[in-house]
């Protein structure tokens, strides 16, 4: 069910969190984690993510799910890095196969950073509804209003983006059995076969979309929207101490891998 | 063929905290050239029990079996030949360029030669009576004509159990009454039809039989009569009529279509 940028409902102290905070201090983190050049400083780091984990109360099995999309990535890294690095003491030698130690430090270094990169992202999307990452983004982005920079309308089309990738998924199954009920078969033949077959769907389901957001937009305009200035919200946004403080810990704990 | 549905159970998102059991053992045949109207209020099952009747979903417990053969050891594209289903707004999935090249989508699936593709295409939108919009593109139709050919689609397959879903949501009553007589064509042809439907009337005018649901069960299923005088507060508006007048003049019956009221109503009052 979870992966990657999904939404965990549960109630926590983190989905409590001024989602303004959490972008920052992710932001904050992920640009951080570049300055950290020891394997200990990344270990650091990553026992406080994972009591971060903990007190957002996703269960840890869910968490360790959402990181499945990037084993790829993690594999493919450790591979060229403990192949191709012949940095350090020969650890183990086949042919011309050679490990060395330095390129299983280096895997091993860089495995931590990629993980933690996807994590600290992961967590601020697992605890964050969709809706509420929009209007923080709104909200640090309103600065550059003064530049004629449409905030409002960005955060806006993210929240509509957003809020449709559940509806088109729906739309998409619905088609899928439509077509399937004729006799498409999506999982015969090559890829190409297979692409090919995706046509009967991908044709309907454009249509449908453009449709949708026809209707959408009249709807909107129906009951009287106007982009954003003098718009206010519904849920206001709060920044209180304890936004202050995670934002505090997290430089802090940045400053500390940093020189570990 | 002989539809058969066993004891059949479905959970959506099973395991998760999102869990929804939508069919909680629901047995009930299709029997070979009947019409099987399927009722029941917005989310007791009826979408859920369909979609089990070519296995697009399969059973979480229970069986379907075609012709007593347990349908699941079946060839899938077989199964699907033989019981069509139309979904609900079936138009949603139409996308080929023309008309007839859409309607050709499923027969040419089943391998058939090009010009029992051709005929099979000329006959199922002649059925519908949209044979003339078959150089037509699907997504210039008005919605009535749209819904004509995605059933042709299905029905090209020549499907021995033609399911369909709603089909005459939001469709203007000319277009209704089409519809009706076609699934009544279907069955003198000995095909096998399941309404699903939210009208009434409209069932009482076509079915053989009515299965009604709730919660994911069936809670009557019979011939008209026997399920709607059960509950004649939710039964078509012949039904109501008839049964007001049952407690005076008992001697009406039990009408279910709309003739057969009018009929009861006439003898009644000696016209």
């Amino acid at each position: 069910m979870t992966s990657l940028g999904q939404f965990y409902p549960v109630a926590s102290p983190v989905h409590d969190l001024d989602p303004r905070a959490k972008i920052v201090a992710t932001a904050v983190l992920v640009a951080g984690l570049f300055l950290i050049d020891s394997t200990v400083g990344l270990l650091f780091v990553a026992v406080a993510l994972v009591a971060l984990v903990g007190a957002s109360r996703i269960p840890v099995r869910d968490f360790l799910r959402l990181l499945r999309p990037v084993l790829f990535i993690v594999v493919l890294t450790v591979v060229f890095q403990v192949l191709f690095s012949r940095e350090g003491t020969t650890v183990f030698q086949w042919g011309f196969l050679e490990v060395h130690a330095g390129g299983l430090r280096l895997a091993l270094f860089l495995t931590l950073r990629i993980l933690l990169l996807v994590g600290v992202a992961g967590v601020l999307t697992a605890t964050t509804a969709p809706v509420e990452l929009a209007d923080g983004i709104e909200d640090l982005l309103s600065p550059l209003k003064r530049l004629r920079f449409p905030a409002h309308e960005v955060a806006m089309m993210m929240t509509i983006a957003l809020r449709f990738i559940p509806t088109l998924g729906e739309e998409a199954e619905k088609i899928r059995g439509a077509q399937a009920a004729r006799g498409a078969d999506f999982s015969e033949g090559g890829p190409l076969r297979r692409a090919r077959s995706l046509v009967p769907v991908l044709v309907p389901l454009t249509v449908g979309a453009f449709r949708r957001a026809d209707e959408l937009a009249e709807a909107m305009e129906s009951r009287g929207y106007k982009g954003g200035e003098g718009r206010t919200r519904y849920r206001e946004l709060r920044f209180r101490a304890r936004d202050a403080l995670a934002l505090c810990i997290t430089v802090l704990v940045l400053l500390i891998g940093v020189l570990l | 063929m002989r539809l058969e549905l066993r004891d059949v159970h479905h959970v959506y998102a099973a395991g998760t905290p999102f869990e929804v059991a939508a069919l909680r053992g629901v047995s009930l045949t299709v029997e070979p050239g009947e019409v099987l109207g399927i009722v029941g209020g917005t989310g007791s099952g009826k979408s859920t029990l369909v979609r089990h009747m070519n296995l697009l979903l399969l059973p979480a417990g229970g069986e379907v079996l075609v012709d007593g053969v347990d349908a699941t050891t079946l060839k899938k594209s077989e199964l699907r030949r033989r019981v069509g289903l139309v979904f609900q707004f079936p138009e949603a999935a139409l996308f080929a360029p023309t008309v007839d090249e859409d309607v050709a989508f499923a027969p040419r699936r089943l391998g058939l030669d090009e010009d029992e593709v051709r005929e099979r295409v000329r006959e199922s939108l002649g059925l519908l009576g949209v044979g003339d919009l078959a150089g037509r593109s699907p997504f210039a139709l008005s919605g009535g004509e749209k819904r004509r050919v995605a059933i042709a689609g299905v029905l090209a397959m020549g499907p021995e159990v033609l399911v369909l879903d709603e089909p005459t949501a939001g469709l203007d009553p000319a277009t209704r009454g089409e519809l009706l007589d076609l699934i009544r064509h279907l069955r003198e042809a000995g095909v096998a039809v399941v309404l699903v439907s939210h009208d009434l009337d409209e069932v009482a005018e076509v079915a053989d039989r009515v299965c009604a649901l709730h919660a994911g069960r069936v809670c009557a299923i019979g011939t008209p009569a026997e399920v709607f005088y059960r509950d004649p507060g939710l039964a078509p508006v012949t039904v109501r009529v008839a049964s007001l007048l049952q407690e005076s003049r008992p001697e009406i019956g039990e009408p279910v279509r709309f003739g057969e009221t009018v009929a009861a109503l006439s003898a009644l009052s000696g016209v």
